[in-house]
C-alpha cells in the first residue's frame, strides 16, 4: 500500500493503474459488513435493488410486499453497541398504505438514471410507476399488459427518456416519460421478458432476455431486432487484440469465406464437435449463421432468417443480463444454472467456464460487476458467489443470507456490494475497513459487553 | 520431524473429538473436553482442524453425535476467537444442521435427541449471540431469522434474568415501603401502645397481688426434708412432690373466683395480642431502614424492655397458676384419652394406672422447675414401660390365655359369653299381652337353645396374599413390574428372583415348594407309587418302540450329516464371510442375555423401539386377520338385508 503511493508519488505508477490497484486490492478483501447495517422494513422477498448513479448515496430496494425503501448507506441513522454498528433505517418508505402504492410484488425498482429526483417501480400487478422521490407522490404510470418483470432506463441516454420494460407478455415495450405513452413496442420474444438491460455502449441499444430462452438485441430507432445470440455459436475466449485480430482475419478470410466472422481457425474443431454433439436442430442452427452471416448480415437485419430467429441463448429461461462497463461483453445467466459471457460485437459466446452450482430458476436475478469488469457478482441460491469473468473461477463465495439471494448491486464508489434476498434482509459487503488498531482502541475504551477475544479459562 | 510430529497432534485432536462425541451420554465427557481443549489451545492449526472436524460430525446422519458435537463447538466458541471466525462463516450450515429448520434437511433419528438437539441449538445460539453479536454479523443474522421470520421460541435466558431482577427489586421496593409505613404509625402510636401495655401489666399485677395477698404460703421445703426418708419409692416420692406443689398453688375458689377470671382475660390479652404485637414491632424495627436512626434505636430499646417486662409478667402468672384456660383444656383431654388406652391395655394394674394418670396430671400443670419436670417426664415414659412390663410378669396366665384365644368380631353374641343360664322369653320384648290364647310368663329358652340362636356365623374370608411381582429382568432396564398369581404372560413362571432378577436356586425352590403345596403327605405318597409302577409299564413299552424308532433315527441322522456336509462345503465355497455365520448363531444364542445387557451404543439408539402399539397393529392389521374382519361385516350386511326383503333371494 505505502510503496504503491511512494509510487504513484515519484510517477512510476500511473493514477488509473493506481485507482485500479486499490479497487483490485478492496474487492478482494470483501466480506459480510459488520458495522454496516440496513434495516430493512421488507416484510417480503427484496427483488431488486440500486443505488443511484449520481451520488453513489442513496439504495433504493423493491420488495415482494409491495413497498420500495430508500436507504442513505453513506450516512447512518443511527449507532448502536457505543458506535460500533451503524444502523442505516429507511429514510423513505412507500408501500400497500400509500394512496398509489403497488398492490402486489415490486420487481424491479430503478432510479431515474439522471438524478435521485425520480424513481421508477414495476410490479406484478401489471404497472409501472413513477415517483417524485421529495413528495414521494405518484407522478406517472403506465398500465403494462401483464407482470413486469423487470424496467430499465439507460444510464447514456441524452436523446431519450424510455423505460423498457420487460414482461409477462412477448412484446418489451418503451414507455416514454416524456409523453406519457409507449412510444415502442418491440415483439419478437416467443414468451415473457424477464430481462431488459440497455447496452453501456450506445444509447439506442436494447438488450432482453426473454422466457424463451432468446436474447435479442434491438436498435430502437430501427424496427425489428438486430440480434440474436446463439449458444452453439462460440468462440474460446476474449477476442484478440486489434492487430492480431486482423492478421488472423487475413488468414481465416483467405481459407474459407464462410467462416469469416469467427475469430481464429483452432477454436473450430471443437466448436463443430460440439455442436454436432447437441444434437440435429443445434448444428443446423449454428451452421446455417455460418453460411450466411459474413455476407448476409446487412441485408438481413431488419428481419432475420427464420432459423437464426429461433436461436436461443440458453435452454431455460434468461433470468438476468448483464452488460459489462465497457459494453463489450454481456453476462448472461439462465434458469438451466448456466452463466455465459457473450462477446456482443461477434455476438458469440465466449465459452467462459463459470463454476456455477445452482440458479434459482423460478425468478429474475440481477447480477452485478465491478467497475473494470473482472469480477461478477452472481446470486447462487442462498449464497453470492464471485467470479472472475475472464476465467469463470469462483474468487469469493458469500454466505449469509438464510433464503434464495434475488439481487445484487455493486457500488462503485465504496466498492461495496448490497444483497438483498428472500429472506427480507439487506446485507452489505464491504471490504474490511477496521483493521486491528482501530478496534483495540475501541475496545480499550471499555464500551464493549465481552471483547472478542480468546478466553481460555483452563 | 515436525511434519511427523505435526501429523500426530492433528490425529490426537481428531481422535480425541471422535471419542467424545462417540457415546450414548447426555454430556461429553469432562475429561475428554478438557482434553481436546489443552490440545487446541496450543496451536491454531489444531483448531482449524477441530474446526473442521467438528463441521463434518455435524453432518453426520445421528443426532447424537450432532448434539455432542455441538456442546464441543460451545465450548470452543465461548474461548477461542480463531474457532468463532472459523463457526460463524458457515453459520448457516451449522444451524440448518442442529436446528434443521430447512425443509429438506430434517435433523436425522433417533427423534428424541433430535429435538434436544433443537431446543440446545437455539439456545446456544442466543447465547452466543448474547456475548458475541456485536462483532459478527452472521450471528446477529442467524439469530434475527430464527427468531422473526421462523418464529423459533427463544429461551431468552438474558431477558428473563432482567425481569426477574426487576421484579425481585420491586418486591423489596414494596417491603421497603410497608415497612416504613409501619415505623411511622408505630412512631405516631408509640405512646399510646405503651400506655396500654403498660396497664394491662399493671392490672395483672394488682390481680396476682390480690391472689397471693389471699393465701398464704406454705413452707414447701422443709417439709420436703423433713419428710424424705419415708417414701422410699422414688415414685412415691415424686407423688408426694407433685402433690405438696399442687398444694402450695393457690386454689381456685369461689371467693377469689372473679381475680381469677380476671387474670386470665388479662393473660390471655398479654399472650395472644401484646406479646404478638410487640414482638412484631420489634421485628419491624429490625428490619425498616430510615434516615432517623437514632429514634428507632431507642424505640427499639424501648420495646424490648417491654418485651422482657411483659415475659416476666407472664411467667409469674403462669406460676401462679393461672396459665391458659384453653392449653390446659387440651391437656386435660389428652389425659383423658391416654387414660382410656391404658385401660383397655392393662386393666388389671389398677395401681399403675392410677399413678401414670397423676402423674401425666401433674406434667400438665407447669411446674416450677424446669429440670425436674424433664425428669419427671422422663420417669413418665419409664413408668409407662414399668408398668406394661408387670402387667405382663404378673400374671402370666392370663398372657398365656391371651395368646391362644381367638380373635372375634363383635356382634351381640358377646353379651352372652360364657353364660350358661336360662332365659325368661317374654323379657325378649315380644309383646303377649294381646294374643290370644295361654301366656306363659315363665317359659323359658333353655341355655342350650340360646347357644344354638348365638351361633357365631363367620364368613370366609380369604387371607390376603400379596401377589409377588414377576421381577423378570426387562429389556430396557429394571425389573417386571407385573404381579401374576402364576405365570407372567411375558416372563413364563413366577419365581422368587433376587434384586437382578435372577432366579434363585430354583431347583431347591420347587422341592420346598412340592410339599408345601401338597398337603397330604400320605395322598401324596401314594399317587407317587402308583405312577411309579405305571410309568416303569410305560417306559418299557417305551423302551421297545425306541429302539424300532433308533433305527430309523440313525439312518436318517447319517442321510442329514451327509446333506450338511455338502451344503456347507458349497457354502464355503460361494462367500468367505458366510463360514461365520453359523458360529454367529451360535455365539449369539448362548449370549443373547448379555448381549441384552450390554451397552448402548450409538447404532441401537437409531433401532425404532417395537412398542405394544406396533405389536398390536401388526396382529390386528395384518390380511388375514382384515379379510376376516371384512367378510363378517359383508356377512352381517347381508343378514340384514335378507331379513329386511325376505321376498327377494
Amino acid at each position: 500500500m505505502w510503496k504503491e503511493i511512494r509510487e504513484r508519488e515519484s510517477g512510476k505508477l500511473r493514477p488509473n493503474s493506481f485507482s485500479n490497484r486499490i479497487r483490485s486490492n478492496r474487492n478482494s478483501s470483501i466480506q459480510l459488513s459488520n458495522y454496516k447495517e440496513i434495516v430493512s422494513p421488507h416484510r417480503g422477498a427484496v427483488n431488486s435493488l440500486q443505488v443511484d448513479l449520481t451520488e453513489g448515496r442513496y439504495l433504493l430496494s423493491g420488495a415482494s410486499d409491495a413497498s420500495v425503501a430508500i436507504y442513505d448507506v453513506q450516512r447512518a441513522t443511527d449507532y448502536e453497541g457505543g458506535g460500533l454498528l451503524a444502523k442505516h433505517k429507511s429514510l423513505v418508505t412507500i408501500d400497500k398504505q400509500h394512496e398509489h402504492g403497488h398492490k402486489y410484488a415490486i420487481s424491479s425498482a430503478i432510479w431515474y438514471p439522471i438524478d435521485t429526483g425520480l424513481f421508477i417501480t414495476g410490479s406484478y400487478d401489471h404497472h409501472i410507476n413513477i415517483w417524485d422521490t421529495n413528495t414521494t407522490q405518484m407522478v406517472m404510470n403506465f398500465k403494462m399488459p401483464g407482470k413486469v418483470y423487470r424496467t430499465a432506463m439507460s444510464s447514456l441516454a441524452t436523446s431519450h427518456m424510455l423505460i423498457a420494460s420487460g414482461t409477462e407478455d412477448v412484446q418489451v415495450r418503451l414507455c416514454d416519460i416524456a409523453s406519457g405513452a409507449f412510444s415502442h413496442t418491440l415483439s419478437g420474444h416467443r414468451d415473457g421478458v424477464m430481462t431488459v438491460e440497455w447496452s453501456t455502449s450506445s444509447e439506442w441499444v436494447l438488450v432482453t432476455g426473454g422466457c424463451d430462452g432468446a436474447i435479442r438485441f434491438w436498435d430502437i430507432r430501427r424496427a425489428g431486432c438486430f440480434r440474436v445470440l446463439n449458444q452453439s455459436h462460440s468462440q474460446l475466449g476474449r477476442r484478440p487484440p486489434l492487430l492480431q485480430r486482423a492478421a488472423t482475419n487475413k488468414v481465416s478470410t483467405s481459407k474459407s469465406l464462410s467462416k469469416g466472422q469467427s475469430s481464429s481457425v483452432k477454436p473450430r474443431a471443437p466448436q463443430r464437435k460440439m455442436a454436432h454433439g447437441n444434437g440435429s436442430k443445434q448444428s443446423a442452427a449454428s451452421k446455417i449463421p455460418n453460411l450466411v452471416k459474413s455476407s448476409a448480415r446487412q441485408r438481413l437485419h431488419p428481419g432475420l432468417l427464420s432459423s437464426q430467429d429461433r436461436a436461443t441463448a440458453h435452454y431455460g429461461a434468461v433470468i438476468g443480463l448483464k452488460v459489462t462497463g465497457d459494453g463489450m461483453y454481456l453476462l448472461s445467466a439462465g434458469s438451466d444454472s448456466r452463466l455465459r459471457l457473450w462477446d456482443i460485437e461477434s455476438s458469440c459466446n465466449t465459452l467462459v467456464n463459470f463454476e456455477t452450482v445452482r440458479l434459482q430458476t423460478g425468478k429474475a436475478i440481477q447480477l452485478a460487476t465491478t467497475q473494470d469488469s473482472a469480477l461478477v457478482f452472481v446470486p447462487c441460491m442462498t449464497s453470492v458467489k464471485v467470479f472472475d469473468v475472464w476465467s469463470g473461477t469462483t474468487v469469493l463465495t458469500f454466505r449469509g443470507h438464510y433464503e434464495h439471494v434475488n439481487c445484487c448491486w455493486y457500488s462503485l464508489q465504496d466498492q461495496e456490494l448490497y444483497t438483498g434476498g428472500n429472506d427480507r434482509q439487506i446485507l452489505v459487503w464491504s471490504p474490511s475497513k477496521w483493521n486491528a488498531d482501530e478496534l483495540d482502541e475501541w475496545s480499550k475504551k471499555g464500551k464493549a459487553s465481552a471483547l472478542d477475544e480468546d478466553n481460555w479459562s483452563d | 520431524m515436525m511434519m511427523m510430529e505435526e501429523e500426530r497432534e492433528r490425529v490426537v485432536v481428531v481422535g480425541l473429538i471422535e471419542k467424545a462425541t462417540n457415546s450414548t451420554a447426555a454430556e461429553v465427557d469432562p475429561r475428554l473436553l478438557k482434553a481436546i481443549k489443552s490440545v487446541v489451545r496450543h496451536s491454531d492449526s489444531e483448531l482449524r482442524l477441530a474446526a473442521q472436524t467438528l463441521m463434518n460430525l455435524m453432518k453426520r446422519d445421528h443426532s447424537q453425535v450432532r448434539y455432542l458435537a455441538l456442546l464441543i463447538i460451545d465450548e470452543l466458541f465461548m474461548r477461542s476467537k480463531l474457532f468463532r471466525t472459523l463457526v460463524v462463516e458457515n453459520l448457516d450450515q451449522l444451524l440448518t444442521l442442529s436446528v434443521g429448520f430447512r425443509r429438506n434437511l430434517p435433523l436425522p433419528a433417533p427423534p428424541s435427541v433430535a429435538s434436544v438437539l433443537r431446543s440446545k441449538a437455539v439456545e446456544l445460539l442466543e447465547k452466543w449471540n448474547v456475548s458475541y453479536g456485536l462483532y459478527y454479523r452472521q450471528l446477529r443474522l442467524g439469530f434475527d431469522h430464527l427468531k422473526n421470520t421462523l418464529r423459533f421460541q427463544f429461551p431468552n435466558l438474558q431477558a428473563n434474568a432482567v425481569r426477574i431482577q426487576q421484579e425481585r427489586r420491586e418486591r423489596e421496593m414494596r417491603t421497603r415501603e410497608i415497612l416504613v409505613n409501619k415505623f411511622e404509625t408505630l412512631k405516631e402510636t408509640f405512646s399510646s401502645i405503651k400506655d396500654e401495655l403498660q396497664s394491662t401489666i399493671d392490672e395483672i399485677g394488682e390481680c396476682l397481688e390480690i391472689v397471693i395477698a389471699s393465701d398464704e404460703p406454705m413452707p414447701l421445703g422443709l417439709l420436703d426434708d423433713e419428710e424424705m426418708e419415708e417414701f422410699r419409692c422414688s415414685e412415691l416420692r415424686r407423688i408426694r412432690l407433685d402433690t405438696l406443689k399442687e398444694g402450695n398453688k393457690v386454689q381456685e375458689t369461689s371467693d377469689n373466683k372473679v381475680v381469677f377470671d380476671a387474670l386470665r382475660e388479662l393473660y390471655r390479652l398479654l399472650v395472644t395480642k401484646h406479646l404478638v404485637s410487640v414482638q412484631e414491632w420489634v421485628s419491624v424495627l429490625t428490619r425498616v431502614e430510615v434516615a432517623d436512626n437514632r429514634c428507632r434505636d431507642s424505640m427499639l430499646k424501648e420495646l424490648i424492655d417491654i418485651r422482657n417486662n411483659l415475659k416476666s409478667v407472664k411467667k409469674k402468672c403462669e406460676e401462679s397458676g393461672c396459665s391458659l384456660p384453653d392449653t390446659r383444656n387440651n391437656e386435660e383431654e389428652d389425659i383423658w384419652e391416654e387414660g382410656t388406652i391404658e385401660s383397655f391395655e392393662n386393666r388389671s394394674s389398677v395401681l399403675n394406672y392410677q399413678s401414670d394418670d397423676s402423674s401425666i396430671a401433674s406434667t400438665s400443670v407447669k411446674v416450677k422447675n424446669k429440670p425436674f419436670e424433664n425428669r419427671n417426664k422422663e420417669a413418665d415414659v419409664k413408668e409407662k414401660l414399668d408398668c406394661e412390663d408387670s402387667g405382663t410378669d404378673s400374671d402370666p396366665l392370663r398372657s398365656k390365655l391371651l395368646a391362644e384365644a381367638p380373635l372375634m368380631k363383635w356382634g351381640s353374641f358377646l353379651d352372652s359369653w360364657g353364660s350358661k343360664r336360662d332365659y325368661l322369653a317374654n323379657q325378649r320384648g315380644l309383646e303377649l299381652e294381646g294374643h290370644w290364647g295361654r301366656i306363659d310368663y315363665d317359659a323359658v329358652i333353655p341355655a342350650e337353645k340360646i347357644a344354638e340362636l348365638n351361633v357365631q356365623a363367620t364368613l370366609y374370608k380369604e387371607d390376603p396374599v400379596e401377589i409377588q411381582p414377576c421381577h423378570a429382568p426387562l429389556s430396557k432396564g429394571g425389573l417386571c413390574q407385573r404381579r401374576d398369581l402364576r405365570v407372567c404372560p411375558f416372563h413364563g413362571p413366577i419365581v422368587p428372583r433376587d434384586d437382578e432378577g435372577k432366579p434363585i436356586n430354583q431347583t431347591s425352590l420347587t422341592e420346598e415348594l412340592t410339599p408345601e403345596l401338597e398337603t397330604n403327605l400320605v395322598d401324596h405318597l401314594a399317587k407317587q407309587a402308583v405312577k411309579n409302577v405305571r410309568d416303569r409299564d410305560k417306559e418299557k413299552a417305551k423302551k421297545r418302540e425306541h429302539d424300532k424308532q433308533a433305527l430309523k433315527r440313525a439312518k436318517l441322522a447319517k442321510v442329514r450329516e451327509h446333506n450338511d456336509a455338502v451344503l456347507r462345503d458349497a457354502a464355503l465355497a460361494s462367500t468367505s464371510r458366510s463360514s461365520a455365520i453359523g458360529e454367529d448363531v451360535e455365539t449369539a444364542g448362548g449370549e443373547r442375555s448379555s448381549a441384552r445387557s450390554k451397552k448402548q451404543t450409538l447404532a441401537s439408539m437409531l433401532k425404532k423401539k417395537v412398542t405394544s402399539k406396533d405389536r398390536l397393529a401388526q396382529r390386528l392389521l395384518n390380511t388375514r386377520a382384515r379379510d376376516a374382519t371384512e367378510r363378517q361385516l359383508t356377512q352381517g350386511e347381508d343378514a340384514k338385508y335378507r331379513e329386511a326383503f325376505p321376498n327377494q333371494w
